[in-house]
């Protein structure tokens, strides 16, 4: 299967982390919707998958040794068109190499600019004493200051996965607060159990974080994610 | 599960009981304790000195556990801590049902030779599968047998509900606590360190019992995590399981360590695995009593709308700021119970919009049951609230003798028609031996009572949250 195919590879390498691509390969895997993502190792070859995935597009730096990639200066949004995709690629290379000298750099991966929706995150972490519990928020401001999460411990059950959601201070703008287009609660929960289901099979992932996942009126998708393996 | 009540049968339902290490410095606690146990007593102690003591108790010694010409179900043990090993050893070669060791001074020392002793008892007792409750505890109260863990617990009549305990002085205040609240236990443990049996076997164990009605724990930390989540969330289905979490601090959690050795655990899972059971999270001794009682005593309460009736007009403002604070909800009646307030209601000084300020309609038990009856009869109503005042009510007892008495018949009488929850607030203010009396008669009535706004309000609030969960 890929999942042990792409988790073999990351242990003879000796790292723990895995890239955004291989997150993404193992979380579609597992049933979730995540966007499309390709890697490009030259110019070139971002230019012409971004053609192929079709403009706006995204390019994020793919290296196991970059872990903020944001602040490394490693992200480029809204590429429009081959000439802002061609530009975007040579800034992220020139970034990285001055950010993180050392990097092993893979490439950079294209990937659609997926349409604007709710920012929630889904996270699992391990307790010492209760194993694996997920973590279920609105992304951005409301979870890094307010801590507006809620917890359940692994495996869910669909009753679990209705609770954690309705259960954060946040979920009024899940329903469409204030004319804001609402979320597809239904399909949230249903993400919910397929991370639940998928980490309880898998005891070798340390942590999963997906963030953030975009939530539409007709369903969600994963935009970025991060996956840590036990040593 | 059936195993675990197998397994654990003799140590809980003892037809022997060998206490090792009782002595004249302890008051023979453990031996005294057992005075009214239904089975067979023996003492094993090696001092010369303690002999006479023990045998003034009527109790036989032996010099060695492996000397009892008899089976030993279970065993409490006194000893230092240096002889807990050889102790243990004999308790295997005597193949006892259960063995307690009330000896302390293991790893909640934190020391080397606390945590190397441990080693070696949990190492010993895990090979033999030998059932070692604690160490560092007082071990099991099972009331119905005489088999005790203080020397002011009753025995005789056991009751229903069972407790499982870090600790040793909630598992004895709970009882004690209980009983005068109306709450007996059918059985409970305290289990300290928790090395080889944890919370989890023993919720396990409770779970199957067919005496055991509800349970409750007081916890520090679980050693057995997986096991626990998916024992709590499959026995929480059958019978009501409060749990109150000690160390939820950081500065807790510091005491924790040190009094039964246990890992710093994040509150947040904790809250989120209780509410994922459907179990009952309580925060203290008197919210365990208050919730169980409410279990006990009233009929489920599975709405929110309260009809509260307080005795005067400052208290009906206050009674339903408490509710109200806690999320229940405290509304207006039907057009037909103002109907029937109007007939004979004395609005001069009183009102009855819910809340209910009865202050002037007091002098009439009739007029007080009838309040309470159309709280009942209304459809709004889920749950009726009455303040019982001692304070008033002894005032108004020179001008109408037996008052009390005749409304404690009245309210018997009452909760035994109405098809509603009902529960009683009696607040001390000073009075407070008139209001200990009050609370022995409700307790005989089986009528719940509180002794605050609050503590009634949490309690109900606690409860109606568990028939909706379970209900869902």
């Amino acid at each position: 299967m890929v999942i042990d195919k792409i988790i073999g590879t990351a242990k003879k390498e000796g790292r723990p982390y895995l890239t955004e691509l291989e997150s993404k390969q193992i979380l579609k895997e597992a049933g979730i919707n995540t966007t499309e993502v390709k890697l490009a190792r030259t110019k070139e070859e971002a230019i012409s998958l971004s053609k192929e995935i079709g403009f706006p597009v995204v390019l994020k730096i793919v290296s196991p040794d970059v872990l903020h990639k944001s602040d490394a200066g490693g992200v480029k949004l809204s590429l429009k068109n081959e000439k802002d995709v061609g530009k975007a690629f040579d800034e992220i290379i020139s970034s990285i190499k001055k950010h993180e000298p050392t990097a092993n750099i893979q490439g950079v991966s294209v990937q659609h600019m997926a349409r604007p929706g709710t920012e929630v995150i889904i996270g699992m972490s391990k307790d010492p004493q209760f194993g694996p519990v997920l973590m279920f928020g609105l992304g951005g401001i409301l979870v890094e200051v307010l801590k507006d999460v809620s917890f359940r411990i692994v495996p869910l059950t669909r009753r679990d996965a209705r609770e954690m959601i309705r259960e954060i201070k946040g979920y009024p703008i899940l329903e469409g607060y204030r004319g804001q287009d609402p979320a597809n609660i239904e399909v949230l929960e249903e993400t919910l159990l397929k991370v639940s289901d998928f980490v309880e099979n898998r005891p070798e992932i340390k942590e999963l974080d997906i963030n953030p996942i975009f939530a539409y009126r007709d369903g969600a998708l994963a935009v970025d994610a991060r996956v840590i393996l036990e040593p | 599960m059936k195993d675990i009540t197998e397994k654990l049968d003799r140590a809980f339902n003892p037809r022997s009981v060998a206490v090792v290490g009782d002595k004249m410095e302890m008051g023979y606690m453990w031996l005294r304790g057992l005075a009214n146990f239904h089975g067979r007593v023996y003492s094993v102690q090696i001092d010369e000195n303690e002999l006479p003591g023990i045998e003034a108790l009527g109790v036989k010694n032996y010099f060695s556990l492996l000397d009892i010409p008899d089976d030993v179900d279970y065993v409490i043990v006194a000893v230092p801590r240096g002889a807990a090993p050889k102790i243990v050893n004999d308790c295997i070669q005597k193949r006892v049902g259960g063995v307690m060791l009330f000896t302390s001074g293991f790893a909640e020392t934190n020391t080397e030779e606390g945590i190397r002793l441990q080693g070696i008892i949990t190492e010993m007792a895990r090979e033999a599968d030998l059932n070692l409750i604690g160490p560092n505890c007082v071990g099991i109260f099972n009331p119905k047998i005489g088999l005790r863990n203080a020397l002011d617990q009753y025995s005789g009549d056991g009751g229903n509900v069972g407790f499982i305990s870090q600790s040793g002085t909630h598992a004895t205040f709970f009882s004690l606590v209980g009983e005068v609240n109306g709450i007996r236990v059918s059985k409970s443990v305290s289990y300290g360190n928790a090395v080889v049996l944890d919370s989890a076997d023993y919720l396990e164990y409770l779970g199957e019992d067919e005496d055991t009605k509800i349970i409750g724990l007081y916890i520090e930390g679980v050693k057995k995590g997986r096991q626990f989540f998916s024992s709590l969330r499959e026995i929480a289905k059958r019978k009501p399981v409060l749990i109150w979490k000690g160390g939820e601090t950081a500065e807790g959690t510091r005491a924790t360590a040190s009094h039964t050795a246990s890992l710093a655990e994040s509150p947040l899972i904790w809250d989120a695995l209780i509410r994922q059971c459907g179990a009952i999270k309580v925060d203290s001794l008197d919210e365990t009593i208050d919730v169980i009682k409410a279990l006990l005593y009233a009929k489920p309460a599975t709405g929110a709308r309260v009809g509260l009736c307080a005795m005067t007009g400052g208290q009906s403002v206050v009674i339903t700021d408490a509710f109200a604070k806690e999320g229940l909800e405290v509304p207006l009646l039907t057009d037909r119970s103002y109907r029937e307030f109007a007939t004979f209601f004395n609005t001069i000084g009183s009102s009855y919009r819910n809340p209910l300020d009865i202050s002037s309609n007091l002098r009439s038990t009739d007029n007080i049951i009838r309040c309470i009856d159309i709280l009942s009869e209304d459809e709004m109503i889920d749950t009726v609230v009455l303040e019982l005042s001692m304070v008033f009510l002894t005032r108004l007892s020179w001008l109408i003798p037996n008052l009390f008495d005749s409304l404690i018949d009245a309210l018997t009488l009452y909760k035994a028609r109405s098809n509603k929850p009902f529960i009683t607030i009696l607040i001390p203010a000073h009075a407070e031996s008139e209001t200990i009396e009050a609370r022995k008669i409700l307790v005989q009535r089986d009528i719940p009572s509180f002794p605050s706004f609050e503590r009634g309000a949490k309690a109900l609030k606690k409860v109606v949250e568990y028939y909706r969960h379970q209900n869902l």
